[in-house]
Parts: C-alpha cells; sequence; structure tokens
C-alpha cells in the first residue's frame, strides 16, 4: 500500500484505496476488514492453492505415466497375487478398489501432510504466515487440488484395472456409495490438516514419517483384503483411520453379497462424518498451536530442520 | 584468474619462460597433477567417504529405537499385507507360499531402498542441500561418490530385509533350517545381486539429473512397475508370456530367484512352473542352480554396463546444460 493511497485528497474525503475498495482514512482504518472481504480473501486463498494442483494436472505430461500407468502396475502386482492363490474373483474387485483409494491416501502422506514441511523448505511459510488470511484456507486449498489431482489417478486406475481384470460390481445404494465416498475423503483430508501441522513441527523426520505412513497404514486399513480378517486391530483401524472405514463401506456398497464387513455402511458413513468434523477441528487447533509456537521460537524461517 | 596467470600448456607448474604462470609467494601455479586424481586408492576413499555420509544422512535424524522402527516398519507391513492375503484365501500350498512371500518382500525392500538410494542423492544434494555442483567439482569421482550414497542406503534396506526374514521365521512360521542354507550360493547372488540394484538406481539418476524435482517420485514408480515382472511375490507364470520374458531379462528376478534357491532349497520356483515362459523356452520345469547364477551374470553385467553407459551420457548433457547447479524449487 503506497502513502499516496491512504492521505485524505485535499477536499477532505478520504483516497479510495485499490486493494481495500472503499475510502480509508488510515492505515491502520485500511486494516480493518469487513467480515465480507475477510470471507472474500480467504475464499481466493482457497481457489490460489488449489489452482496449481489442478492446474498441474494439464501441464506436467509426464505425471500421466507416473501417477497412472505405474501405479496401476503395482495394483496389479496384487492381482496376480490372488489369481496365483485362485482367489474369488471378488477379491481382484478388493485390490482395484483398494489401489483407487491408495492414491488418495498418498496424496494425503505426501501432499497434505508433508507439504507445510517443504513449503517451509523452500521459504514460502513464511509468506503464508504473513499474508492477510487464514492458514487454514491454505490448507484447505491443498485439499481441494489434492482430491482433484487424486481423483483423476483414482478413476484412470479405477477404470482401467476394471476392464482390463473384468471386476463386476454389484451397486444397489449409489446414493449412498457417493455419500461414502465424499464422506472418506473429507476425513481422509481432514487427518491431513492435522498431520501436516505435526510434520512441521517433527521437522527433519517428516521425511522420513511420510514413508512410514503408507504400507503400515495400508496392512491395517484392509488395502487388499477385507479389514475384517485383522480382528481387533482391524476394528481400532476402523475406528481411527478414515481409509480403513472409508474401504471397508465403499467395498460393502461396491459388491453386494460379499460378507466381509466390518460394521454396516450407514454406520460406518456416521464414523466417517465424525472423523470429518473432529479432524477439521483439530486441524485448526493444532495449526493455531503450531503458529503461535513457531513465532515464538522463530522456526518459521528455519530451513532443513 | 586471467589466461596470463597460468601455466604454459604442457609444462610443468611453476616452468619459466614466456607466458609462465606469475610466481606467488610459497605457489608455483597450477598444479595439473592434482586434477587427476589419486587412483585406486582415492577412489575408494572416496566411496568411503559417501558410504558413511549416506549413513550418516539415513540415520542420524533420529535416535536409534525410532530409526530401528522406521527401517522395520515398511518392509514387515508389506510382507503383513501379502501373509494376510494368504490367509484370507487359505488352502493347503499357501504355507508353502508364505516363506515364497516373505523372502520377496523383504528383499524388496532392498531393492526399493537401492534404487532410490542414488537418485534421491542427486535430487537432494541439488535441490535441498545444493551441493551437488561441489560434489561434482571434488577430486572424487562422480558415479563412485553416488554409488556410495546408494550403497548406504541399499544397507538400511538390507537391515529391513533380514529383519523382516527374522519375523517372518519366528513369528509368521516359515519353514525355515539355517543349516540347510546355501551359503556360497547366497554370497554370489547377493553381491550380484546387489551391482544389479545399484545399476538400477545409476540408470534413474541418469534420468533424474535431467528432470525437475518432482522426479523424486520416480524411483518408487519405477520399483512398483519391476515388482510385477521380478517374481517377488507370485510366480511369473500367472502373467502374459511376453510380461514373463521382461521378467527374465531383469536382473532382479534372477537375484530373487538365486536367493530362494540359497535360502530354501527345493521350494516354489517364481521363474519356472507349468505354464512358465522358462518351460516353454527350456523344456525343464525350472532353472537350476546353475542356471539362476549365469543368468543373474549375465543380466547383471549387460545392465550393469548399459547404466554405466547411461549415467556417462546423461552426466555429460547435464555438465553442457548447466544442469548440475540448477534448482527447480525455489
Amino acid at each position: 500500500m503506497t502513502a499516496t493511497s491512504i492521505r485524505p485528497r485535499s477536499g477532505g474525503r478520504p483516497a479510495r484505496d485499490p486493494f481495500i475498495g472503499r475510502p480509508t482514512a488510515s492505515p491502520q482504518a485500511a486494516a480493518e476488514w469487513t467480515r465480507r472481504q475477510v470471507v472474500m480473501a480467504n475464499l481466493r486463498s482457497v481457489r490460489g492453492r488449489a489452482y496449481p494442483r489442478v492446474t498441474g494436472l494439464f501441464r506436467e505430461k509426464s505425471w500421466l505415466l507416473f501417477e497412472i500407468l505405474l501405479p496401476f502396475l503395482t495394483t496389479s502386482a496384487f492381482v496376480f497375487v490372488y489369481r496365483a492363490l485362485q482367489a474369488p474373483p471378488e477379491y481382484i474387485g478388493f485390490v482395484v478398489v483398494g489401489g483407487a483409494m491408495s492414491a488418495f491416501w498418498l496424496n494425503v502422506v505426501w501432499m497434505m501432510a508433508a507439504q507445510l514441511y517443504w513449503e517451509k523448505d523452500q521459504g514460502n511459510l513464511e509468506l503464508y504466515f504473513a499474508a492477510p488470511m487464514d492458514v487454514m484456507s491454505v490448507l484447505f486449498g491443498m485439499a481441494l487440488g489434492g482430491m482433484v489431482m487424486s481423483s483423476s489417478r483414482a478413476i484412470a486406475v479405477l477404470v482401467v484395472a476394471t476392464l482390463v481384470y473384468g471386476v463386476t460390481f454389484a451397486v444397489d445404494q449409489w446414493l449412498l456409495l457417493g455419500l461414502v465416498f465424499l464422506l472418506t475423503l473429507a476425513a481422509l483430508y481432514g487427518l491431513g490438516m492435522i498431520l501436516s501441522s505435526l510434520f512441521l513441527m517433527w521437522g527433519r523426520e517428516a521425511w522420513h514419517m511420510t514413508q512410514l505412513l503408507v504400507e503400515p497404514v495400508y496392512f491395517v486399513s484392509g488395502l487388499n483384503f477385507p479389514v475384517a480378517r485383522l480382528g481387533m486391530l482391524g476394528a481400532l483401524a476402523v475406528a481411527t483411520i478414515p481409509l480403513a472405514v472409508g474401504l471397508d463401506a465403499i467395498r460393502q456398497l461396491c459388491f453386494v453379497g460379499t460378507d466381509v464387513s466390518l460394521l454396516p455402511p450407514g454406520v460406518e458413513a456416521l464414523i466417517l462424518a465424525i472423523m470429518a468434523v473432529v479432524f477439521t477441528l483439530a486441524a485448526r487447533a493444532s495449526l493455531r498451536i503450531l503458529e503461535r509456537r513457531a513465532r515464538i521460537e522463530g522456526r518459521l524461517t528455519a530451513r532443513w530442520r | 584468474m586471467t589466461t596470463s596467470t597460468l601455466p604454459p600448456a604442457g609444462g610443468a607448474a611453476g616452468d619459466a619462460g614466456p607466458g609462465a604462470g606469475i610466481a606467488f609467494g610459497g605457489w608455483d601455479g597450477f598444479d595439473r597433477g592434482r586434477t587427476r586424481g589419486g587412483g585406486l586408492r582415492a577412489q575408494w576413499r572416496g566411496f568411503a567417504t559417501a558410504v558413511r555420509l549416506g549413513w550418516s544422512t539415513e540415520a542420524n535424524w533420529t535416535d536409534p529405537i525410532l530409526f530401528f522402527i522406521y527401517s522395520v516398519a515398511k518392509p514387515v507391513s508389506a510382507a503383513l499385507i501379502l501373509v494376510v492375503m494368504l490367509e484370507v484365501i487359505g488352502g493347503a500350498s499357501t504355507r508353502e507360499y508364505r516363506g515364497f512371500v516373505v523372502t520377496g518382500s523383504a528383499l524388496w525392500a532392498m531393492v526399493l531402498s537401492g534404487i532410490a538410494g542414488l537418485a534421491w542423492s542427486i535430487l537432494e544434494d541439488r535441490e535441498r542441500y545444493r551441493m551437488l555442483k561441489y560434489v561434482y567439482v571434488s577430486q572424487s569421482d562422480f558415479l563412485v561418490v553416488l554409488t556410495g550414497r546408494a550403497v548406504a542406503r541399499a544397507a538400511v534396506g538390507a537391515m529391513g530385509a533380514v529383519i523382516t526374514l527374522a519375523i517372518g521365521v519366528v513369528v509368521l512360521g516359515v519353514p525355515f533350517d539355517p543349516f540347510a542354507i546355501d551359503w556360497p550360493l547366497l554370497a554370489v547372488v547377493t553381491t550380484v545381486g546387489v551391482v544389479a540394484i545399484v545399476a538400477i538406481g545409476m540408470i534413474l539418476g541418469a534420468v533424474v539429473m535431467q528432470s525437475r524435482q518432482e522426479a523424486w517420485q520416480y524411483p518408487e514408480a519405477v520399483a512398483g512397475a519391476l515388482f510385477l515382472v521380478a517374481g517377488a511375490v507370485f510366480p511369473l507364470a500367472v502373467l502374459p508370456m511376453p510380461i514373463q520374458i521382461v521378467g527374465l531379462l531383469t536382473p532382479l528376478a534372477w537375484w530373487i530367484e538365486g536367493t530362494r534357491l540359497a535360502l530354501f532349497e527345493g521350494g516354489l520356483s517364481a521363474i519356472g512352473g507349468p505354464g512358465s515362459a522358462w518351460q516353454a523356452l527350456t523344456g525343464t520345469a525350472s532353472p537350476s542352480t546353475t542356471e539362476v547364477v549365469v543368468a543373474l551374470l549375465v543380466t547383471g553385467v549387460v545392465g550393469t554396463l548399459l547404466a554405466t553407459l547411461a549415467f556417462r551420457a546423461s552426466e555429460r548433457r547435464a555438465k553442457d546444460r548447466g544442469l548440475l547447479d540448477q534448482t527447480t524449487g525455489s
């Protein structure tokens, strides 16, 4: 903001500030935003942070290979394990659905949880905290962009694998399936928002923690098999990990008649809804705590820690 | 420094005469000998230092207990996923198959670390720590240093592999007789296998040297694709014939087969069996120990040569285009 923009005109009326959109008499007055301005700035922040992820889908062609073809091959490996074991056909479907949903988990871990730490490494984090917006809107933007990005990969893996391996879906309740899917994404990305604060606090361990959160979570979530087969461990996973409960519900709804579930899909939808709310609120609280701590300790600009 | 300060071409440092390097007090001019390296001993020193540096980078971010958990959690979980898949399906063959998948997934931990090691070292040093250019201009051979870093990562993976195997034997009931291990075979296939893994890492290193910072995901993606054709967790016979042939051309399939032969003689073969390309091509049920070793040596040597050529070509191109000191992040 320039000095001329806040100086009253000679006639006494304050000048219209181009950034504030209303006449202001002083910098202090300019800093007092209306509720509409706050909301609009945050919405613009959400859009701005989602934009590179959505646009990147079309600009970085190599992602087609690395985000779609190669994950499809990894999913295929587990399909062939079941084929080698002459498993019932629905198990091939379980693997394909698991492979598609793994796209979201990988996105949550790599591009949500570890993102703020990487932003700090690249020197962007201090800009986020200095900008006149709520940092939660940055996280929402990352989540929205990530959802779009991962959806493309998940749909591609699902469609290609379904065609190649001849998976037959039996869906009775499309509406509930859609609701469960959306709730799973909301809970997953809510968890990602919490993890992003924690990873920022853990610092250099973030990279390793990211690695640690992939295979073990796949295992306890039953990525390639019904989570109910894990007994107590599976129940614990359903109560705490959105991927586990979401996968279990989606499998029940996609392959009606296969009795491999832990809880009815309606109950699991409720668990997901609770998770989505709790995780988002917890993410907000943890971000506040972290922001305060980071400001006090001056660690926002400390790279490689 | 201008050209007038350099010694004459072909002349010894400190030569007198027209155009000779200026003689500062205590300095005889540019010593060309120092740019030629110190032979094998210096290379070994560079390699050992790189291994030590790689190990420190990998291990010093946390306390030993957390590092241990981190090192084993991934391979153990990967093995457990497969073991539960076997249990879910059940059947008479699952007990025999359990040893097969535990060995394969344990060894794959080493493949993942080894393949990623060299490529991630390039990306980390160039994009994050911005040290690659200094490593490049140091006296040590660039490839030797990077190989040292890759070996350090492979060692972390090897630790995970050994512990996964131990858990497989102790907890998951994988049949195992330590006195029945073919140690010479194990030593040979492990040595050649590690070289082959590092060679694949070199190819990826050549690729990421030309790529942007987003290339960090390439090693995992390529490892995922190789997982399909290496016979790590299922016999190749279940794959379509052309893909089986691709698998037979990779040293990883032979390394895993050789390790299985050394650890569990008479167990399931990933390469042979009914409907396999091996049986169709040779008429025998499964490859013998000698055939496995020869195939591993041939594919390993060819792979290593190709990888070296690819890496050197990429290195030249990167040097020409200034890619060694570029950072594609902010």
